[in-house]
């Protein structure tokens, strides 16, 4: 085999915390140890030799790579300390560059050079719209108590849509339109190189009815069950973290949706369903518990990292920690703006829900090129596994 | 012989096993005073716990025997076992090593007659069998121990015991009196050739050796196959005494390995590649299955290999055993990926063998004196102060490497004595 190393590739990868792989003499320990790993498919070893030889279009290819949840177990029991979940993670962390659209935003959102960047978008967009919404105003404690936040983009007269809700919109679908169709472009790539390296029988093609039913359904009921997170032996301690946070997002996504339905289409026919929910409303209790539980998460994952770093040596990495601080922004200005509601302080809630706004629009802007991309590749790789498995694929 | 205080230029030589006979031998015949000094009851040490030696396939026993013959023939050797390095003082060309001598209960009178081993009634787990099976607390510690003298494990004695063992003696040599002796000798030079154990199975918790009687290490192999061993020389399951219809061979099992041995113990291949012939003319149809990383045979050792590789009833498999499980009917599974078609493998087999390193005995109980060592705890030779390393206490190596390296520490204690 003629092998050409892409020492490009190999540089990004240890540059993302995979500075070990070099040390890999492949005895396999890894395959074995690694409870996900599957007797037909096993990894990491592959992966690893590999990435040693710089297989760049192999390992963007293989759907192993994100099916691995980086439990550490392979880590642990490396005979070489060659860390082989941390490889994968730096392997991730480079495909989600790769499929990232578009391309200068995905390297932007890639190391810790575009911090001042990525804080800065979202910070200028945004003050230039309470800039041009004419808002620019503290409330008064009175205004406060009664509206709340609703009226931080200003209000105006017309009954069928509010100004606030026209701003919001304004900043946040086009940030996640983008990037829900970076997301797309990037699974779709990711599918077509997948099934075309497994050389899957593209013949029958699964119905979307089907694809959901089969594929995406099964997948999604395994990921919110953390079925393969509570495989792992060494670090069973992240789905302690990872499964609050996760079922605080999708919270989250709940009240955000009831909230978008009651204060905008309801709210319309009856006005006074307009202004922020008492305590006692069951969304709210969702809506703290959520946020509650997202803090709770994120301080166990950020706890188990630091662990991790200190004890087993794992290398401290923008791509781990950027979604690290993302989160918990997002958790601690959102508690602290209702914290301050109830305060009545108005000019520093102001201040504290604008940084909520940002860090939301961030988690949303960067989302398929940062390690929240998981999400969706992951998502993609569950489902690609299912359907490379199914009587489609099968010639 | 040598008086106890020794002339200029004597060597003391730690550790009795082939390394430290030839160290001795090597620096006598040239005319040096030396003091071979054992721990165990016996010289020879782990080579005379093997069957057979690779390449040649003969037993060690003639070999040893050849050098127990030189050392009784040599009047500047006195040796010492059960004995060990309490202290040393003074500098290189005079130092002052203090021995202590741990009681062995049987004296000089000893004819090796076996009366009080007869006797006895209380046993123990045979240590040199690697515990599988057991002896008497009065024992021979091998059928070939030099020196010819029984032991007595006087803390496994029964009240009654230790009457029936005196009693049994016509020749007043067991005395459960004796008390701790210390020696002192001076010497020029110092070689330590205190040598290697196998590393602790236990340790590689993956690989589940104490949960199943069906996996044993490559040197309790050795003691299997050897026809004074626990079976009598037969190959079985230990147990169950199942006869083997199928084996695998666990390489690099705690060698290469960060998490226990770093390095390369140099010897397991090839002594797998002998053990599968010990299995093969036993069984000529059973399925033998070696695991391994890289096979690791170098220069004339790859004629050995090619031989053992053609076997037609036995497979190689390029990946390590990271797991073993126990099965109810005795067997284990031993799973690897492998890696040359990359396909995890689950393999049930009779018996697995897990071929472990060497360990420098050092490195558990730790250097009686301050000494060169490297990480792993073997020594580091260092001639200004002529403390010189010999054998597996220097590097993990084979017997030819290891009475190479002995030969040479010979002559450079005699060296370093006369400066």
């Amino acid at each position: 085999m003629n092998v050409q190393p892409d020492l490009e590739f190999i540089r990004s990868l240890k540059e993302a915390g995979g500075d070990t792989l070099k040390k890999c003499y492949q005895c396999a320990t890894c395959s074995v140890t690694c409870p996900l790993s599957k007797d037909g498919s096993p990894f990491p070893r592959k992966e690893m030799i590999w990435s040693q030889w710089g297989l760049k279009e192999k390992l963007l290819a293989d759907p192993d790579v994100f099916l691995c949840h980086q439990c550490g177990d392979c880590t642990a029991n490396c005979p070489r300390g060659a860390k082989p979940g941390d490889v994968l993670g730096a392997i991730r962390a480079y495909a989600y560059t790769f499929y990232g659209w578009p391309a200068p935003l995905a390297k932007l959102a890639s190391s810790a050079k575009g911090l001042p960047m990525l804080i800065g978008i979202p910070v200028v967009v945004i003050f230039i719209m309470w800039m041009i919404s004419g808002a620019m105003h503290i409330p008064t404690s009175e205004q406060f108590a009664d509206h709340g936040y609703q009226q931080f983009f200003g209000h105006w007269g017309f009954k069928w849509y509010a100004k606030n809700i026209f701003f919001i919109v304004l900043i946040m679908v086009p940030s996640l339109g983008l990037g829900l169709f970076s997301a797309y472009k990037g699974i779709t790539k990711m599918w077509k190189t997948m099934a075309e390296n497994e050389g899957v029988n593209t013949d029958y093609r699964p119905s979307a009815v089907q694809f959901v039913k089969e594929f995406l359904w099964p997948s999604l009921v395994e990921i919110v069950n953390h079925d393969r997170f509570k495989e792992c032996t060494d670090n069973r301690d992240r789905v302690r973290g990872h499964q609050p946070l996760m079922l605080a997002f999708i919270g989250l996504f709940i009240v955000t949706c009831w909230s978008l339905l009651k204060n905008d289409v309801i709210g319309l026919v009856l006005p006074s369903w307009h202004g922020p929910m008492s305590l006692m409303d069951p969304f709210k209790i969702l809506a703290n518990v959520s946020a509650v539980a997202l803090l709770f998460g994120i301080a166990v994952l950020w706890s188990n990292r630091k662990k991790a770093e200190q004890e087993l040596g794992t290398k401290a990495t923008f791509y781990d920690w950027f979604l690290i601080w993302e989160i918990t922004a997002v958790g601690v200005t959102g508690l602290g703006a209702e914290l301050l509601r109830w305060a009545g302080a108005p000019a520093l809630g102001y201040i504290v829900y604008f940084l909520h706004l940002v860090s939301i629009m961030m988690l949303f802007l960067y989302l398929p090129y940062t390690k929240l991309a998981h999400l969706i590749y992951r998502t993609t790789a569950y489902s690609f596994e299912k359907y490379r498995e199914s009587a489609f694929a099968k010639k | 012989m040598t008086d106890e205080h020794g002339t200029s230029g004597a060597v003391l030589v730690v550790g009795g096993g082939i390394s430290g006979l030839t160290t001795a031998l090597e620096a006598a015949e040239v005319g040096n005073d030396v003091f071979l000094v054992e721990k165990g009851a016996y010289f020879g040490g782990r080579v005379a716990q093997l069957n057979e030696y690779f390449p040649k396939l003969c037993p060690p026993s003639c070999g040893l025997e050849i050098n127990f013959r030189r050392i009784k023939d040599n009047r500047r050797i006195r040796t010492y076992t059960m004995t060990t390095v309490k202290s040393v003082s003074g500098g290189p060309g005079n130092y002052e090593v203090t021995l202590e001598k741990a009681p062995r209960y049987v004296n000089s009178n000893c004819t090796a007659c076996g009366d009080c081993s007869d006797a006895c009634p209380d046993e123990i787990d045979n240590e040199f069998n690697f515990g599988m099976d057991k002896c008497k607390a009065a024992y021979l510690p091998h059928e070939m121990a030099f020196p010819r003298r029984y032991v007595i494990n006087k803390d496994a004695l029964s009240p009654a015991g230790a009457e029936a063992v005196e009693a049994a003696c016509k020749y007043n040599a067991v005395d459960l009196d004796m008390q701790v002796e210390t020696v002192t000798v001076n010497v020029a030079s110092i070689v330590w050739a205190t040598g290697w154990t196998p590393y602790e199975p236990t340790k590689m918790e993956n690989l589940k050796y104490a949960e199943s009687d069906g996996i044993i290490t490559n040197m309790m192999m050795e003691r299997m196959a050897a026809p004074g061993g626990p079976t009598g020389g037969s190959i079985v399951r230990p147990g169950d005494g199942k006869e083997i219809e199928s084996i695998a061979f666990v390489q690099c099992a705690g060698s290469r390995d960060e998490n226990h041995l770093e390095y390369c113990s140099h010897i397991c291949c090839m002594a797998t590649f002998k053990q599968m012939t010990y299995v093969r003319n036993q069984y000529p149809d059973a399925q033998i299955y070696v695991f391994y990383i890289d096979l690791r045979t170098p220069g004339k050792y790859e004629k050995f290999r090619e031989a053992r590789m053609a076997d037609e009833n036995a497979t190689f498999i390029k990946g390590k055993v990271a797991d073993i499980v126990p099965e109810a009917d005795g067997g284990v599974t031993v799973i690897a990926e492998n890696t040359m078609i990359a396909e995890k493998i689950s393999q049930k087999v009779d018996l697995a063998v897990l071929a472990t390193g060497m360990q420098p005995s050092l490195d558990i109980q730790g250097a009686p004196v301050p000494l060169d060592m490297d990480d792993n705890g073997f020594v580091i030779s260092n001639f200004e102060k002529a403390m010189i390393a010999a054998g597996c206490a220097k590097k993990a190596a084979d017997v030819v490497t290891t009475t190479q390296s002995s030969t040479a520490a010979a002559l450079k204690a005699i060296q370093v004595s006369r400066r």
